[in-house]
């Protein structure tokens, strides 16, 4: 915690410092040698994430083929549709239509929820004096440091008491309340920026709290709406533990993480068909990458000074 | 799509709008009762604000981290209510047989990826620090790989760690040739899984880490260096001495979360299976202790233990932090 207040007193000055004010590497071989590792470690980054889509692309006898190809020849992008047409095969429920609804409906639920309590809270705890904000705020942060398992069994508990295990309410009504301290963190962290006067001159043109909040305060703070946003989709898209405990057998309710797990608990360890495993795979990756690329802008900078300040 | 799949949809979505509906009438009503008994404008919507939170954390983690910690003192199979037993459900896990192999991975994992990944993390920023031409390319080329989907990264690495014909083997097959070795096995070797696995986590994690830091490495004000350099340090006395001290607290926060992460490892588990000499990931198998097997005392007492590993390493690293964390504007003792 002792670094949230130090180390915000140097946030102003990220910005404040141009870039010029440190030298260039002058030397030729230092700049060669930078570059050099620089590169390095691109290819370290790059070269897995170029199999995974090479492969994907692969008829099955392209696999172990040695030396290893790195442009499939010939392609086979019919592997995106066939891994869908074989999972189909292993169970009617599993088609592609019926997987990506499941697993947007979960997301989008928890996303809206998340967003919509996280920005309530924090608009709490940023604006309002009252007995014990500072101490309750502590917990919060606090019970990010528990692991997720010492409640999940408890709360599974209560689930299967109220007959909802194996439908979607415990990956998505939760969200309602919050569950992401993080995020209530960094939007109570932007409503602090927000000068008070802002909000004294509607108090004194006759706005409510709810009105100042809705019509003022939120599309002050759209920038980490939008970064949360995008935090809070990858988030619940990729969430497994969940799925895993509640959906676990009903195949008509699988999101795909979880259809990607029936998939290679099925494949055979003789000949696994890692061409489609791949396909599954890039498929998984490329809404949450089609989201970071958009939202760029808003992400890395703000999510750095964020992570930075506490 | 057929109809029934409409039904379980819908029936979720009511669901949500009754709770949504249900908090929004607690809150007014809550803040009526507040304004009935004299509390201030302010204070009351202050609290008024903070309730779904405050509800969701008495739900959602007050009460079930103590029904857990009674549950850790039971027999309890679902079925039949919990029969306590005392500490009998610490005691067999101690005995059991896989407790040191997964402590041992789990914990020799954390403790030796979350450095490696500081160090490269560190050392590849600090390249970066230097004003590099094309810095948004390179940012986003490190950052690539905390946007993949951790279970695209598991299955990705395991094709690329797979003995026979992974490409890492693939590549590495000129070595063997030459030293006369035996291609290694990685995961299905009980004493490579540990290194497999940090490899991967490197893999995942260095380069988020990285941006974060160069965060922080961009922070340190240049005066600093200007004033080292006057006082005639050369290249390495200003990163040993201005650099490192002024990045700490940058650090510190990796350091805290990175382990917290690490202990919480869940899903390299449930996609990759090594021999079970080797261990698996703690949080794995309480979650197989408590859905396969059924033991929900057994797998309680499990995460008990593990909440207090976890409560240990993260006041040891706090401890730590006041001989390496350096804060400006704080006096120096001497």
């Amino acid at each position: 915690m002792a670094s949230v207040t130090t180390t915000t007193s140097n946030a102003p000055r990220f910005r404040a410092l141009s870039e010029s004010t440190e030298k260039r590497p002058t030397n030729r071989l230092g700049v060669a040698f930078t570059y050099g590792l620089l590169i390095l470690g691109g290819l370290i980054i790059l070269i897995p994430l170029f199999w995974m889509i090479s492969t994907s692309l692969k008829t099955a006898d392209q696999l172990f083929t040695y030396p290893p190809k790195w442009i499939p020849n010939p392609f086979a992008p019919e592997n995106y549709t066939n891994v869908w047409s074989t999972l189909e095969g292993m169970s009617p429920q599993l088609s592609f239509v019926r997987v990506l609804a499941n697993s947007l409906f979960i997301t989008l639920l928890a996303m809206v929820g998340e967003i919509a309590s996280a920005a309530i809270v924090a608009y709490g705890f940023a604006r309002f004096q009252f007995r014990g904000r500072d101490t309750l705020f502590f917990i919060m942060l606090a019970t990010t440091m528990l692991p997720g398992v010492l409640t999940q069994i408890p709360q599974f508990v209560m689930w299967r008491t109220l007959g909802l295990v194996g439908t979607f309410d415990p990956l998505t009504i939760g969200a309602l309340f919050a569950w992401g301290p993080l995020y209530v963190f960094l939007m109570r962290q932007f409503f602090m920026t927000i000068p008070r006067e802002v909000e004294e001159a509607a108090i004194l043109d006759g706005a409510n709290t709810l009105q100042i909040f809705y019509y003022i305060m939120l599309p002050l703070i759209r920038p980490v709406i939008f970064a949360i946003a995008v935090l809070s989709f990858q988030g619940n898209w990729n969430n497994f533990s969940a799925p895993l405990i509640y959906l676990t057998g009903q195949y008509d309710k699988y999101p795909l993480v979880l259809v990607i797990q029936f998939f290679q608990g099925s494949l055979s360890k003789e000949a696994p068909k890692w061409n489609l495993m791949m396909a599954l795979s890039v498929m998984l990756a490329v809404p949450v990458l089609l989201l970071f690329a958009r939202a760029q802008r808003y992400f890395i900078e703000g999510i750095n000074v964020g992570a930075v300040k506490g | 799509m057929d109809l029934s799949g409409l039904n379980s949809y819908l029936s979720t979505l009511s669901h949500y709008l009754l709770a949504a509906v249900g908090l929004i009438a607690f809150m007014y009503g809550f803040y009526m009762f507040q304004r009935r008994i004299g509390i201030k404008r302010e204070a009351a919507t202050g609290r008024t604000l903070i309730v779904p939170w405050a509800a969701g954390f008495v739900i959602f983690v007050a009460f079930p981290v103590g029904a857990s910690l009674y549950l850790s003192f039971t027999n309890y199979n679902l079925f039949k209510p919990p029969e306590w037993i005392g500490l009998q459900n610490y005691a067999d896990m101690f005995k059991d047989k896989y407790f040191w192999p997964n402590l041992r991975l789990t914990l020799f994992h954390a403790l030796l990826s979350v450095p490696l990944g500081l160090i490269f993390a560190l050392s590849i920023a600090s390249l970066l620090a230097r004003n590099v031409r094309a810095m948004g390319f390179w940012r986003t080329l490190y950052y690539l790989p905390a946007v993949i989907p951790p279970i695209a990264t598991i299955l990705l690495w395991r094709w690329l760690l797979s003995p026979d014909q992974g490409l890492i083997n693939t590549f590495l097959s000129p070595i063997y040739k030459l030293l006369n070795v035996q291609p290694l096995q990685w995961f299905t070797d009980a004493n490579l899984v540990l290194p497999s696995f940090i490899l991967m986590s490197l893999w995942g994690v260095f380069g988020a880490n990285t941006i974060i830091l160069l965060a922080a490495l961009k922070g340190v004000s240049p005066e600093l260096y200007e004033a080292a350099g006057i006082d005639g340090a050369g290249g390495w006395a200003k990163f040993r001495f201005v650099t490192i001290p002024m990045i700490t607290p940058a650090m510190f926060y990796n350091v805290i979360t990175s382990i917290i992460a690490a202990l919480g490892i869940f899903t390299q588990s449930a996609f990759i299976s090594a021999p079970a000499d080797a261990g698996t990931f703690w949080n794995y198998n309480i979650y197989v202790q408590a859905f396969t097997f059924r033991k929900m005392g057994y797998a309680s007492a499990l995460g008990w233990f593990w909440l207090i590993i976890i409560g240990v390493l993260t006041l040891f690293v706090f401890r730590s932090s006041a001989a390496w964390v350096f804060y400006e504007g704080q006096q120096e003792k001497s």
